[in-house]
């Protein structure tokens, strides 16, 4: 009997061995293409970039665009593009890795390709995964999505100021991603109006000072 | 899409096998594959039917066996199947701990 995905998962062993040991902690960031990944990321890097020593880790099927947008942030970013790819994997993620001085980072963060399905099944050595779900992608996406929010820490329901404007019911979403996760940390956020931004980040910054 | 992924690593894992085995010809390869894991068993059949083009798996035949979702309570310790990923358990206040449901196995390479 073998694991289908053993390559990679033995890779992501290494990468989460040599993380450990250089005291970094990794956040594999996920989410559908356009629920605001990049920005979210850009609003945290403003407000944690003083505190800790922060890297990214950009996937992307294709273009630098949003590594373009980190660096203006001024944190160190390697761009990865898939070309094609639709997730990250441990291989990956190890050989972008290569190109940065890990014991000076305190926390990276990988962005992974846009998309529900892939990102959830490929262990790339994180110590937690976030998903971000925007008002407009539906409520329903928990339970049709289920995986990547069982395996996520935390689900973050971005651009919570179009709330008024869809037919988005907050708390059934909230009760499908309890049901599922029991224990998932839940975030409402707006990066146009700021709500919920603090409130995420002193969450983040606490996962790095355990 | 990361079935082309994980039906080349299946091929791979495949012909390795065969190659151990000295043999020259793969009937079937069985997979066992959790409910919960993210496959699309037909875009998976798909990938490989390309893939196994000019190997030794050339008339190679992926069998499938599915496992349902089970999860088991932290605190009554009564294991339930699962329909509709609600992991609180339905008889005490305990949270269910997932068991099975996620395998992506190659179980066995049939050969000679």
């Amino acid at each position: 009997m073998r694991n289908i995905l053993g390559a990679n998962d033995e890779i992501a062993a290494q990468n989460r061995k040599i993380f450990s040991k250089r005291g970094v902690v990794v956040m594999n960031l996920m989410g559908s293409p356009g629920s605001g990944k990049t920005t979210l990321l850009e609003k945290t890097l403003a407000r944690l970039a003083d505190k800790i020593k922060i890297a990214v880790i950009e996937g992307d099927l294709f273009t630098a665009k949003d590594a373009e947008r980190i660096e203006r942030a001024g944190v160190e970013v390697i761009q990865i593009n898939t070309a094609g790819g639709c997730h990250l994997d441990a291989p990956m993620i190890q050989k972008a890795c290569a190109s940065l001085n890990l014991a000076e980072i305190d926390l990276l963060i990988v962005e992974n390709v846009g998309n529900l399905v892939c990102p959830a099944e490929f262990d790339i050595g994180e110590n937690f995964k976030a998903v971000v779900l925007s008002i407009t992608e539906g409520d329903d996406k928990p339970l049709k999505y289920p995986l990547i929010f069982k395996e996520s820490a935390v689900t973050l329901l971005n651009k919570i100021d179009l709330l008024p404007f869809t037919n988005f019911d907050l708390q059934a979403a909230r009760e499908d991603l309890t049901t599922l996760h029991p224990t998932t940390k839940i975030f409402e956020t707006s990066c146009t109006t700021g709500v919920g931004l603090d409130e995420w980040c002193a969450w983040l910054l606490g996962k790095v000072a355990r | 899409m990361h079935e082309a992924t994980l039906a080349e690593n299946i091929l791979e894992i495949a012909l390795e096998a065969a190659e151990q085995n000295r043999a020259t010809k793969i009937f079937a390869v069985g997979l066992t594959l959790g409910e919960m894991a993210g496959v699309e068993v037909e875009a998976l059949t798909l990938s490989f039917d390309v893939l196994k083009k000019n190997t030794p798996a050339d008339n190679a035949e992926l069998k499938i066996k599915r496992v349902p979702i089970q999860a088991t309570c932290s605190k009554c310790g009564k294991s339930f199947r699962l329909a509709n990923y609600n992991f609180f358990c339905p008889e005490c206040d305990g949270i269910l701990i997932l068991e099975s449901g996620r395998e992506l196995l190659v179980d066995f390479v049939d050969c000679e």
